[in-house]
């Protein structure tokens, strides 16, 4: 069966920039090449999690396949990929 | 009118012996250049050649006659101690432009290699009344070369130090590039393209004398180029319209607008988008760990971040950094965008970013507009643009 792509947006607002957005941006030298080949990854402006009071949405917020993830860190982007790709 | 120059040093020289200074006065449009070079190089040279320049620019400010303000600057310069002589050379352009558009322009020239007068690519000649000082106690014949003309769009003003003129010297060119070389060469330059602003001019000899030495400058090399263009007009939208049915003012305003646009700001440029009913896309080429990428929009020269950005513009043209050593990012693109224009028109939304979460903007409109102030303040007396400001 031919493996979907998954969709991958990083939040480049300058909240979430300033606050680890700028790290995963240079996730062609951490992700996993058979991973990247399977993303479409691309930035996205503020996703609006900075603009609400809520602790839950702390940048940087990162949408994989439509579903919105707070708090992403490198190690993190790279486990959520591996489980939506295997998903 | 579009003034600037470009310089490089003689080899093994951290300083120039080269000056030029240029500065204008703001209700007249009043602009004044200096050229200046000083004996030898390195930090003596330089010291001699400053001092010049700010004399020659002071003393031309005031209505004091020529011959006058040369022989005050010659009796002031400090003699050299070992060749027992004070010397430095300079170009004074004094550009007046009259409010029908006519432009005047006033070369005193000493010294210094004949200043060119280009109309598009075509030479023009320029005929000098030669004064002969007569300086007591000057240690050779001294000759100031005096002249008046008109200049209209289209036209260029080519200064230089011999370190043009003469490069190549010993090099393949016995006398060096000289005059006439020189003068083809711009002819070229500007054939070739005939909008060159004068960054890329200045920058284009200047790097052709120093492959002519060999990429190693004989002396300091140093052009400025004044370029009477019809101005190039850039307008910058950052923040949203203080209240949202003030958009459409915006969205007209842009549309109205002939020039290049920058819009900066995550959500202005979300506000736009819908305005012009585009799509923006994130340019992930074009970003710096300390600036956040670019985006592309249809019918936008350049869409950046907000207030990251905007700072670090803000620096850039305070410190006059070179284009050259700054990252590809978005505040590159700014810059250069901002230089090569003669007028810069910015409309600054006043509404609060409900950005509650992020604690590197508190009080944001308050920054904003203090940045915005700081970008058009170095506009404006580092480099002599135009600025306008509005709100909305
Ligand atoms: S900047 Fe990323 S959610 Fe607002």
């Amino acid at each position: 069966m031919e493996q979907k792509r998954i969709s991958v947006k990083i939040c480049v607002g300058t909240a979430c920039f300033v606050q680890g957005g700028a790290d995963l941006l240079l996730y062609e030298d951490f992700l996993d090449p058979e991973l990247l080949g399977l993303c479409d990854i691309e930035g996205t402006s503020c996703l609006g999690g900075c603009k609400t009071d809520d602790p839950k949405w702390k940048a940087p917020l990162v949408e994989i396949a439509g579903v919105l993830y707070p708090n992403v860190t490198k190690q993190r982007l790279a486990e959520l990929l591996r489980e939506a790709v295997d998903a | 009118m579009d003034v600037d120059y470009h310089q490089t040093y003689k080899v093994g020289q951290k300083i120039g012996g080269d000056v030029f200074l240029q500065s204008k006065e703001s209700p007249t449009n009043r602009v004044v250049c200096t050229l200046s070079d000083g004996l030898g190089s390195g930090v003596k040279a330089n010291v001699l050649a400053n001092l010049t320049a700010h004399m020659a620019h002071k003393l031309s400010f005031s209505p004091m006659h020529l011959t006058k303000s040369a022989k005050i600057i010659m009796n002031t310069l400090p003699v050299c101690n070992e060749r027992k002589i004070s010397y430095s050379t300079f170009t004074i352009a004094d550009i007046r432009s009259s409010r029908e558009g006519a432009i005047a322009v006033q070369l005193v020239e000493y010294d210094n290699p004949p200043a060119l007068h280009f109309s598009g690519d075509t030479p023009t000649p320029v005929t000098a009344n030669q004064i002969n000082l007569h300086r007591e106690g000057a240690f050779k014949e001294e000759v100031i070369r005096q002249s008046t003309f008109a200049m209209k769009e289209g036209d260029r003003l080519v200064m230089f130090t011999d370190g043009v003129t003469q490069s190549g010297m010993g090099k393949g060119f016995p006398l060096g590039w000289r005059q006439a070389g020189v003068t083809a060469y711009i002819s070229g330059v500007i054939r070739e393209n005939p909008d060159i602003s004068s960054r890329e001019l200045s920058a284009a000899i200047t790097r052709k004398a120093y492959a002519l030495d060999g990429m190693a400058a004989n002396d300091d090399i140093t052009c400025a180029v004044v370029y009477i263009r019809k101005p190039r007009k850039t307008l910058v939208v950052t923040g949203p319209p203080f209240t949202q049915d003030r958009d459409e003012q915006l969205a007209a305003k842009m549309r109205a607008f002939e020039g290049k646009k920058i819009v900066s700001g995550g959500t202005t440029a979300q506000i736009v988008s819908r305005l012009f009913d585009t799509k923006v896309k994130v340019d992930l080429s074009c970003w710096s760990p300390d600036v956040p990428p670019a985006s592309k929009m249809e019918g936008m020269d350049l869409v950046t971040e907000g207030m990251l950005t905007l700072a670090k513009v803000a620096v850039a043209l305070e410190r006059k950094l070179p284009i050259h050593t700054m990252p590809n990012d978005a505040v590159r693109r700014f810059v250069s965008i901002l230089l090569d224009s003669d007028q810069v028109s910015f409309i600054v939304g006043t509404k609060i970013n409900e950005a509650h979460q992020d604690p590197s903007i508190p009080v944001e409109i308050g920054i904003r507009r203090t940045i915005v102030g700081r970008i058009r303040q170095a506009l404006e007396q580092n480099f002599l643009k135009e600025t306008v400001l509005e709100y909305i």
